[in-house]
């Protein structure tokens, strides 16, 4: 059925422009299915771009949220155009320039799911996976973890998150909340000289925090955005100019406060996430890890993983 | 049923669901997404997610991606409960001992853990003191760290000599907004409840520092805050408290009778009626036909069936509102500031806020949900 629908990519930008004034687009993040609707052509270029990879989808009857990228009010319509971002008709934030909202997008996107997606434990963290086993990446930002993030998608990491690590507490499963990973500042040539593989969409100047660009998820992330990961592994990256590779394990009420506390629901769901991330830092090893080369950091954390698939199947077994 | 005044259809499922949640099974997907939109702009997810979720044999028929915005919500309410809870015991802890205070509203259900408060989403901590207390009680709660928030001197007396509370105050750091009432409606409103009465029927709460209002005036309050000091906008939930505190509080003919006559005595007679014939027909709250309540003029009931759907249900806000309901809207501004303000005054007053909103404003951030 998810076959017979088109990429993105491969519509005719008109058409995608049409069926986003005229109907609606359904994003499906995996997690969360987001309805779009807008009439700003500058939105419908740079989102074809970052979004390529996905489908679209039949409408379907249901989305978990319903918004709209709309031009400014009065005359901002003409002069200094603006986006503004709506969901359910609340504006959330100030208007953005109008150049700038696919990222003014994905910020509205982001406050829905901070403000409204408590059903799940929303980790502050990257989460990719090889198969079903699922790293969670969490550190604050500035520290490296979108364009690790980045560079693991691009050698083969399946993409899950980079933002909204996705936890859920009912079946301590982490699921794909699939969006474009936002580059920022001196990231974006990090990674569009790490390679010729990355698509990457427009660089905005100038947002609060500073030069922004997307990278695309690729296609077997998309694919594989309604399959679940366990976790299996807690990573605290820290980027170093010049810092030969270290790994440090972390000592479980470490890990835990450290993971709990890059929540963005942590408190607000007080015993169930307590409960989830304990099963989280119960299941997995934790490590610091310090690395100024991706490719090395890269290998490494592979590495980790599959020790840390052997080290689960001979505890499985043992029990 | 009386109109829903060109709602969504939905709305009829959104109303039954909450009237009886055993009919989960029969909604269709489409129609959960617009049921979920409709709840939350009226801030009743949480209620319906209680409503639903205390069925744990119908959560099956829930489809999944459904039952995540319900424990969603529940989530969230549950938090904001136990925030509120946090204050109040903040609260009981800066006010001196000998003054009396009463909690009201959604304070108050948490308080004496009332069936409505399962899953309601609580907003601000309403407070009451006898008018000679304000004072004192005021000084007690900036001595130990609440703050007004800056207001200029118009609204300053707009609140102290019109209104029936304090401007509102916030403790440093916490997110709930304080409001310190010395009665129930503004002291320039057409209806006034007698004061007197309402304080001599306090209610202690067991194991409590508060006092709550007697059950009666509990349904009293919510109806004449409903029906005069608000805009009528939006204010399905109030509805929902109504009907919920008559399941609670009335459990016989004596007691409706009673409060029959309490309305007489406080002159609410006809908030309770509109109360009430909104209720039975959209909560299908179990109203007795035979009540000592004179029914409002014809042409009043008339205007109101029209205002008061078209303001007060929510809406699925994908496209600008219809011409009735923006004028339905402007209604109801225009009747709460009728009610609220004597003529003159109200004349003084619009002349203020229209001169005032020439004036250039900084930017508000939205107070987002």
């Amino acid at each position: 059925m998810i076959a017979a629908c088109p990429r993105i990519r491969d519509l005719p930008p008109s058409l995608l422009a049409q069926r986003f004034s005229e109907a609606s687009v359904t994003l499906d993040y995996g997690a969360a299915l987001v309805r779009v609707r807008t009439v700003l052509k500058p939105f419908v270029r740079d989102f074809q771009r970052v979004y390529g990879a996905f489908f679209l989808a039949e409408e379907a009857g249901f989305a978990d949220f319903h918004t709209e990228v709309c031009s400014g009010k009065g005359l901002r319509a003409i002069f200094g155009p603006q986006s503004r971002f709506l969901i359910d008709g609340i504006q959330p934030f100030d208007p953005f320039p109008r150049e700038q909202a696919l990222p003014h997008f994905e910020w509205g996107v982001n406050w829905c799911f901070g403000k409204r997606f408590n059903q799940h434990v929303l980790l502050h963290s990257g989460v990719l996976a090889l198969g079903d086993r699922g790293v969670i990446m969490a550190a604050p930002p500035g520290s490296g973890k979108s364009t690790l993030t980045a560079a693991m998608m691009l050698r083969g990491f399946r993409l899950l998150s980079d933002e909204f690590g996705v936890l859920c507490p009912h079946t301590g499963q982490l699921w794909p909340m699939l969006k474009p990973v936002a580059l920022k500042n001196r990231s974006i040539e990090v990674i569009r000289a790490y390679t010729d593989q990355a698509i990457l969409g427009p660089v905005y100047g100038g947002t609060r925090k500073g030069d922004v660009a997307h990278l695309a998820p690729d296609e077997a992330s998309v694919d594989a955005r309604r399959l679940p990961a366990r976790p299996h592994l807690v990573l605290f990256p820290l980027f170093r100019e010049g810092a030969a590779l270290t790994t440090r394990r972390l000592p479980s009420e470490e890990a835990f406060a450290r993971l709990a506390f890059n929540s963005f629901n942590y408190d607000l769901l007080g015993r169930t996430s307590f409960n989830a991330v304990a099963d989280v830092i119960d299941a997995c090893s934790a490590f610091e890890l310090e690395y100024s080369r991706l490719d090395e950091a890269i290998e490494c954390l592979r590495a980790m993983l599959s020790e840390s698939t052997v080290a689960a199947a001979a505890a499985a077994a043992a029990a | 049923m009386i109109s829903l005044g060109g709602a969504d259809p939905c709305m009829h499922g959104l109303l039954a669901l909450l009237i009886d949640p055993r009919q989960v099974g029969s909604v269709g997907l489409a129609d959960w997404d617009k049921i979920i939109r409709l709840a939350r702009q009226s801030r009743l997810l949480g209620v319906l997610s209680y409503r639903i979720q205390s069925h744990p044999e119908l959560l099956p028929q829930v489809p999944g991606c459904v039952l995540g915005h319900l424990r969603s919500a529940a989530a969230y309410s549950a938090h904001r409960t136990q925030v509120l809870r946090v204050e109040l015991a903040a609260l009981a802890k800066a006010l001196p001992a000998e003054i009396p205070v009463v909690v009201l509203k959604g304070a108050a259900y948490i308080l004496q853990d009332l069936e409505n408060a399962r899953g309601r989403l609580p907003g601000d901590v309403d407070l009451m003191v006898a008018y000679n207390d304000l004072k004192q009680a005021e000084a007690a709660l900036l001595g130990a760290g609440w703050a007004a928030e800056e207001i200029n001197d118009y609204d300053q007396r707009y609140y102290r000599e019109w209104s029936h509370e304090l401007p509102p105050m916030r403790r440093p750091g916490s997110s709930v907004e304080l409001d310190l009432h010395h009665t129930i409606t503004p002291v320039t409103a057409r209806l006034k409840p007698d004061t007197t009465l309402l304080f001599a029927d306090l209610q202690a709460v067991e194991g409590k520092r508060f006092l709550v209002l007697h059950p009666q005036d509990q349904i009293l309050h919510a109806a004449v805050h409903l029906f005069q000091d608000s805009e009528l906008f939006a204010n399905l939930r109030d509805l929902v408290d109504i009907d919920s505190l008559i399941r609670t509080h009335l459990n016989s003919e004596s007691d409706w009778q009673a409060l029959a006559v309490r309305a007489a005595r406080h002159h609410l007679e006809r908030p309770l009626w509109y109360a009430l014939r909104y209720c039975r027909a959209w909560l299908a709250t179990p109203v007795p036909d035979a009540l000592p309540l004179a029914a409002p003029p014809a042409a009043a009931i008339w205007w109101m069936d029209w205002v008061f759907p078209r303001c007060t249900l929510p809406r699925i806000p994908d496209r600008p509102p219809p011409f009735s309901r923006r004028v339905a809207a402007q209604l109801g501004l225009l009747r709460h500031q009728w009610l609220r303000l004597p003529p003159a005054l109200l004349l003084r007053h619009l002349a203020h806020k229209g001169l005032q909103s020439l004036r250039p404003r900084p930017a508000v951030q939205h107070k987002a949900e």
